[in-house]
């Protein structure tokens, strides 16, 4: 779960309020803060409130699709209901509480008749021995870790090929490691052997596989971390925040300690000291694209959820909206770029997982945390229409330049124009204050061009790309075929490394 | 130009009371309208005579077979889809209604398309059509019996979600109307109101009903209306699969139909797609692509008393129109075309979908006095507000845009103690409503500036500093207390349960806001808000010195804040507690008393105990409720013994000791200053690994666990001995070798009662014939532990323990 910001301080909304000065103003409130896009969207993805039983909290964590489809969800509150007819029109759905009592679950996956729950304490694999549609069994198949600040969560991946299961720790009070292994990305192995496999984390909010089987995490802005970011997760890597050196030596399968790293550099240039250290994969740019990010899911509907196959979808707790992001290897370090996709939830999301019938569900909580969401807590799910949006689909990277892919075709005569692309780039510092500025900025002058014959993607040369830097896409001067304008003017890429010619 | 057809009146206290018609399907022939008033559309609508003829012209589909008929914004009343119609129309039915539609449906918009024909000649091509409609679908009309638990609670549907303002009320409710004033209460104005227009309001029929569908297809219908009929006349009211089973039953009544088993014949399904297009059909009912005919001639300056709106018309499909109503579509034709303005737009929208049957607007709309008793509340105390749906008056300056897109087409509420539900009109159908109401409501917004706690001048960090507390403490229960009447992010308010007030910044507009605030029964003469600044002068006159402009605006400035600002003064979290029924109840969590890795069970008999799952130990015994857990903030569910309970220590409860005289092995210590855990793996180290449970007979779990080599079973049941309560522990040990090591039973002040029995101040233990161990810790304070040897064999053994908490 992200948290931004000190646990104990309620902090006023400053996305709210970010370059407003006016009440009255018209849409004031819809400049900065948010993205603005929230009633364009819904034409192209609307929201649907999915009904819950009466008198019944659920704070989703985690998701899981069942062989028969059904949806489950684990709660905050430690319960699994089985959730059937989630797919309608109009959906009415039926609940069933298949197990209660856990200690809230931050991580469901179903494998051989069970399901394994990451809950605060432990992994456990919860059976229905009797067929009775009652777990009755709860057997413990890791607790490799310390548990002793409420703020120490837990969150568990799926399984990988090799039917591996990562945990990711969260440290003590987002700020120190005082239990066991807090910090660290704990393997469980398909015989519940437990080893340390990667360490440095600050305040996890979800872990998982991209579209190419890779594992990456979700981290929350905070020390060492200026942003929200998804990182990518090696054996032994290490994710930036010192706290967790502390259980090395419980961990010798982790190697040695990594070098302490120097607060106050950059990220680009510590890492050629900190071997172990791996930079973030994708930024997400505090505020304009999320403030704590959370859980990802991995769009395989084979099209039934739009143009975005293979495309990494997460939520934000504390501003309500989606978004996507989209990750390449290249010189063996994983990068990428994030995408703004959908604004106006309900309440803090949690975690997002796409049903069987391709619709991305989102539920969380608005509850500890500022969240925009106005529920207390609730389920939804985004639609696709079936209309096609204008939109940046992917951006690559090229060994000068990028790649920018479009949903519909554009223009010619907006999409062969170097102004239409306005492009600059920041980076931030690597420092273990909390968050931090976006500095070093500056403006990436286009050199060249190049929209391919079919208008759906274009070539663009620049003057200058730096490896360490995020680079802003804004080309809100884009027009499709159609005329349409972008529904999404901004995307993000996060470069560590420029690929050789 | 056009006459107005109403005559107007408003009173901003005639809330309830101003008539309303029934608009939502055009009513022909046979309805029974207003005596004098607005005899081509009924209801409190603001039509003039053409634009009345406007919206027949949409409602009949003049526009499907005849040319020169200029489509606007506001979308025409579709004809239902007949794809499924053979399964969803009893046959009997179709045949009747298609022979002669206003027969068999009074004040249907079917025209009648045989009126020409000689009677066998009706009956013969309304025969084949039927066999044609029903040969379409896979699925067969089926009569079904309704239920009369399901009949009685649709009966109750019907009457409250909003049913009764189209279609009026079945039965009478025998009660007064809610809420409302007594004539005596009236001013003398609205008396005299009262007595010039004593309009009944009208209902659609419903009468044939029961005659045309099937249990299962009316409740299909109610449950998404808009799939059979897209253009939302009949909109989806938000009920459940199992509320439309309910209305449909009530609907359908207890004396179904016997109709005879209908089987399509070939010939006359091939006749009857012939008639199908011959009658032109298509030209309103697209079903298998067959085409509609190329349109007919304008209407534009057509002679009307001929033709389909004629009563002698030739070839012409006939429609029952009242002479009114002719007259109104008239007028519509000739009328000199202008360009439609925004506000007649909005009027003829509301009025097509009648949202006027609900909502007051400006001078039009309203419930009806009759119906008014229909419109009900869970919230008594809060008034006609709690239970009339609100007004549509500056609707466009009150809310937000995309909260009024939530409301209207993604079914958003905030009123969860109105039992009329707004209903989904389709999103196609009224996509141009929101900006319309925001164009022609225009409300001045206040000049406020927004504070910045990150401000880079100073000044304005301070009045943030300044308005944020001041807006919590007048929110909160010692300032204007507005925490009593509204629900605050999900937590009820103590006397009313208004709208809860999380949602204010993200529906309302600030203008909007301000001005409501400053004076309520400006807006709403009944409401029961009262205002703070009565005269425009602070009733808190400490607050932000008592300057009203000032105290409003740190109000809007803190429910801005969202969640990220402290709950107001007042609210206080409420710790959820977990009540146990006739199974055991198992659940996890940290606990003072146990741990973080705690596991609290509680027994049907009231006797419950917690287990901390990181050294395997019983660690708490209580009587009575179970626990309380706190969900409150970022907690992860902490629970509390309901009750005071006894505690035990929480050290591991194997292990050997290496001489007899060996300290048992404590638990790490973390202080203050020394916060990192010194020996992390203490129970691991020490052999002991949980394993999990199991939830056995009436739920009651059997913990797992092991130490080292052997795996142990650890249940507790409720006893009772001599009216005693107890727990009776059972161990079950399975070793593959035969071991030595001990037990520790209990830590305190005990006392020896017997060999076999102990006590620790109210709690009292009673333990097998095995070798005990009473070792003195201290002696200031009276500290003991006592230790169990056991001696387990190979294979398994058992060990029992009574633990039983004493009153004194």
């Amino acid at each position: 779960m992200s948290r931004s910001r000190s646990s104990h301080i309620r902090r006023p909304l400053i996305f709210i309020l970010f370059a407003i000065s006016v009440f009255g103003v018209a849409r004031a409130e819809e400049v900065g803060d948010r993205w603005g896009t929230e009633e364009r969207e819904r034409e192209f993805y609307p929201i649907v409130n999915i009904p819950l039983p009466p008198d019944t909290v659920i704070e989703a964590g985690a998701f899981a699709v069942l062989p028969d489809r059904r949806i489950a969800v684990g709660t905050r509150h430690g319960e699994i209901f089985l959730i059937d007819g989630i797919d309608g029109a109009k959906p009415t759905p039926s609940f069933h509480l298949f197990a209660s009592g856990l200690d809230e679950i931050f991580g469901l996956t179903w494998k051989e008749n069970a399901f394994r729950v990451t809950q605060s304490c432990e992994l456990t694999r919860v059976v229905d021995t009797d067929n009775d549609g009652v777990a009755d069994r709860f057997e413990t198949i890791s607790d490799g870790w310390g548990y002793a600040n409420y703020h120490e969560y837990a969150f568990g991946s799926k399984l990988d090929a090799d039917g591996n299961q990562f945990v990711a720790l969260g440290l003590s009070e987002s700020y120190y490691s005082h239990a066991l292994n807090r910090g660290f990305i704990m393997k469980i192995a398909r015989d519940g052997k437990t080893t340390a496999f990667a360490s440095g984390l600050r305040s996890p909010g979800g872990i998982g596989f991209d579209e190419h089987g890779s594992l990456f995490y979700v981290e929350s802005q905070g020390p060492w971390n200026c942003s929200c970011s998804l990182k990518a997760v090696s054996p032994n890597s290490f994710h930036g925040h010192p706290a967790s050196f502390e259980w090395y030596k419980f961990a010798p399968e982790l190697g040695p300690v990594p070098e302490s790293p120097k607060s106050g550099t950059r990220i680009a240039t510590e890492r050629k000291h900190v071997k172990q250290l791996v930079p973030y994969a994708v930024i997400f740019p505090y505020i304009r694209m999320g403030r704590s990010i959370t859980a990802f899911t991995v769009n395989k509907t084979q099209g039934k959820f739009g143009p975005f196959e293979n495309q990494m979808f997460l939520g934000d707790y504390t501003l309500s909206i989606l978004m996507r992001a989209t990750t390449e290897q290249i010189n063996g370090v994983w990068q990428g770029a994030c995408y703004p996709f959908r604004e106006g939830l309900s309440t803090g999301i949690l975690n997002v997982e796409f049903s069987p019938e391709g619709k991305l569900l989102c539920g969380g909580t608005n509850r500890g945390w500022p969240v925009r969401g106005i529920k207390p807590f609730a389920l939804e799910r985004v639609d696709w229409s079936g209309k096609l949006p204008f939109e940046i689909n992917r951006i690559t990277i090229e060994p000068d330049g990028f790649k920018v892919t479009f949903t519909k075709p554009v223009d010619r005569a907006t999409g062969s124009l170097s102004d239409s692309y306005a492009i600059s780039a920041f980076t931030h510092p690597y420092h273990g204050g909390y968050g931090g500025p976006e500095v070093d900025r500056f403006k990436s002058a286009v050199k060249s061009v190049s929209l391919a014959d079919d208008g759906l993607s274009a070539n663009i040369v620049l003057e200058n790309l730096k490896q360490g830097f995020v680079y802003e896409f804004d080309l809100g001067i884009l027009r499709s075929c159609d005329g349409d304008e972008l529904l999404h003017r901004n995307a993000y890429y996060t470069v560590n490394e420029i690929p050789r010619r | 130009m056009a006459q107005t057809l109403k005559k107007t009146f408003y009173s901003p206290r005639r809330t309830g009371h101003i008539v309303c018609c029934l608009l939502a399907c055009v009513l022909l022939v046979g309805t029974s309208r207003a005596a004098d008033r607005n005899p081509a559309w009924p209801g409190n609508h603001p039509l003039t005579l053409s634009q009345a003829g406007d919206l027949l012209i949409l409602e009949l589909r003049c526009a499907a077979c005849h040319k020169g008929i200029e489509r606007g914004v506001l979308s025409e009343k579709s004809a239902p889809d007949l794809a499924q119609a053979g399964a969803r129309v009893s046959p009997e039915y179709l045949k009747k209604f298609l022979a002669a539609p206003s027969s068999a449906q009074s004040r249907t918009t079917m025209p009648d398309v045989l009126a020409s024909k000689p009677a066998d000649e009706r009956q013969q091509i309304a025969e084949a059509l039927t066999h044609f409609l029903v040969a379409q679908p896979t699925q067969k009309f089926q009569e079904e019996t309704p239920s009369k638990e399901n009949a009685q609670q649709g009966q109750i549907l019907y009457h409250s979600v909003g049913c009764v303002a189209c279609h009026g009320p079945r039965e009478t409710t025998g009660e007064t109307p809610l809420a409302n004033r007594s004539d005596s209460e009236a001013d003398d104005e609205e008396k005299k109101q009262n007595e010039n227009v004593t309009i009944q309001p009208i209902a659609i029929s419903l009468g044939h009903v029961p005659a045309k569908y099937s249990l299962k297809s009316l409740s299909e219908f109610l449950f998404q209306p808009l799939r059979v009929r897209p253009s939302g006349r009949m909109p989806d009211m938000k009920l459940t699969p199992s509320e439309s089973l309910a209305v449909a039953s009530y609907l359908i009544g207890d004396h179904p139909k016997q109709t005879a088993a209908f089987q399509p014949q070939e010939p006359l399904v091939l006749l009857g797609k012939t008639y199908f297009r011959e009658l032109n059909c298509a030209a309103c009912h697209s079903l298998n692509n067959i085409p509609a005919a190329p349109l007919f001639g304008s209407l534009k300056n057509a002679d009307i008393s001929r033709g389909c709106l004629s009563q002698t018309s030739g070839k012409n499909p006939r429609f029952q129109l009242h002479h009114d109503q002719v007259q109104a579509i008239k007028a519509s034709l000739t009328a000199e075309p202008e360009e439609e303005t925004e506000k007649v737009l909005l009027a003829k929208t509301l009025t097509a979908f009648n949202c006027i049957a609900c909502h007051i607007r400006d001078d039009f709309g309203g419930v009806p006095e009759q119906y008014n008793p229909y419109f009900a509340t869970t919230e008594q105390k809060l008034g006609d507000d709690g239970r009339i749906p609100p007004p549509l008056t500056m609707v466009g300056a009150k809310l937000q845009s995309a909260w009024m897109k939530k409301v209207l087409f993604d079914g958003e509420t905030v009123r969860h103690y109105m039992t009329t539900r707004m209903p989904q009109f389709g999103t196609a159908n009224l996509s141009h409503l929101p900006s319309l109401f925001s164009k022609l409501d225009i409300l001045e917004s206040p000049d406020w500036k927004i504070p910045s706690p990150e401000s880079d001048s100073e000044s304005e960090r301070a009045r943030e500093k300044r308005l944020r507390p001041a807006g919590r403490e007048l929110m909160g229960d010692k300032g204007l207390n507005c925490i009593a009447c509204h629900n605050f992010n999900g937590k009820p308010a103590p006397v009313n349960k208004g709208i809860d007030l999380m949602t204010t910044f993200q529906r309302l507009q600030p203008g909007w806001f301000n001005s409501f605030v400053r004076n309520p029964g400006s807006f709403r003469p009944r409401i029961v808000m009262p205002t703070a600044w009565p005269n425009g002068i602070a009733a808190h006159k400490t607050i932000l010195d008592g300057d009203t402009d000032l105290q409003i605006q740190a109000i809007w400035y803190y429910l801005s804040l969202g969640t990220s600002a402290a709950d107001p003064p007042g609210i206080r979290d409420i710790s959820t507690r977990l009540s146990v029924g006739n199974t055991a109840r198992t659940f996890r969590g940290r606990s003072r008393v146990a741990g973080f890795r705690g596991i609290a069970v509680g027994l049907p008999e009231k006797i419950n105990y917690a287990f901390n799952a990181e050294t395997g130990t019983l660690t708490a015994i209580w009587q009575g409720d179970f626990v309380s857990v706190n969900w409150n903030g970022q907690g992860s569910g902490d629970f509390n013994p309901a009750r005071e309970p006894i505690t035990l220590a929480q050290d591991v409860s194997f292990t050997v000791l290496a001489d007899d005289d060996a300290p048992w092995p404590l638990m790490p210590v973390m202080t203050k200053d020394a916060r990192v855990n010194p020996n992390p793996l203490y129970p691991k180290n020490l052999g002991y690994q949980f394993r999990g449970y199991t939830l056995g007979e009436t739920s009651i779990p059997t913990f797992m666990y092991q130490f080292g080599e052997i795996e142990i079973k650890d249940r507790s049941v409720a006893s009772a001995i001599n009216e005693q309560q107890g727990l009776k522990r059972l161990l079950q040990f399975g070793s593959p070798t035969p071991q030595s090591f001990w037990f520790r039973a209990l830590v305190g002040d005990i006392r020896m009662h017997s060999e076999h029995v102990f006590q620790n101040g109210k709690l009292r233990l009673t333990v097998p014939d095995v070798k005990t161990k009473l070792r003195v810790l201290s002696k200031e304070p009276n500290r003991s532990e006592l230790l169990l040897r056991l001696e387990l064999p190979q294979g398994k053994s058992n060990l029992e323990l009574l633990y039983e908490p004493l009153e004194k």
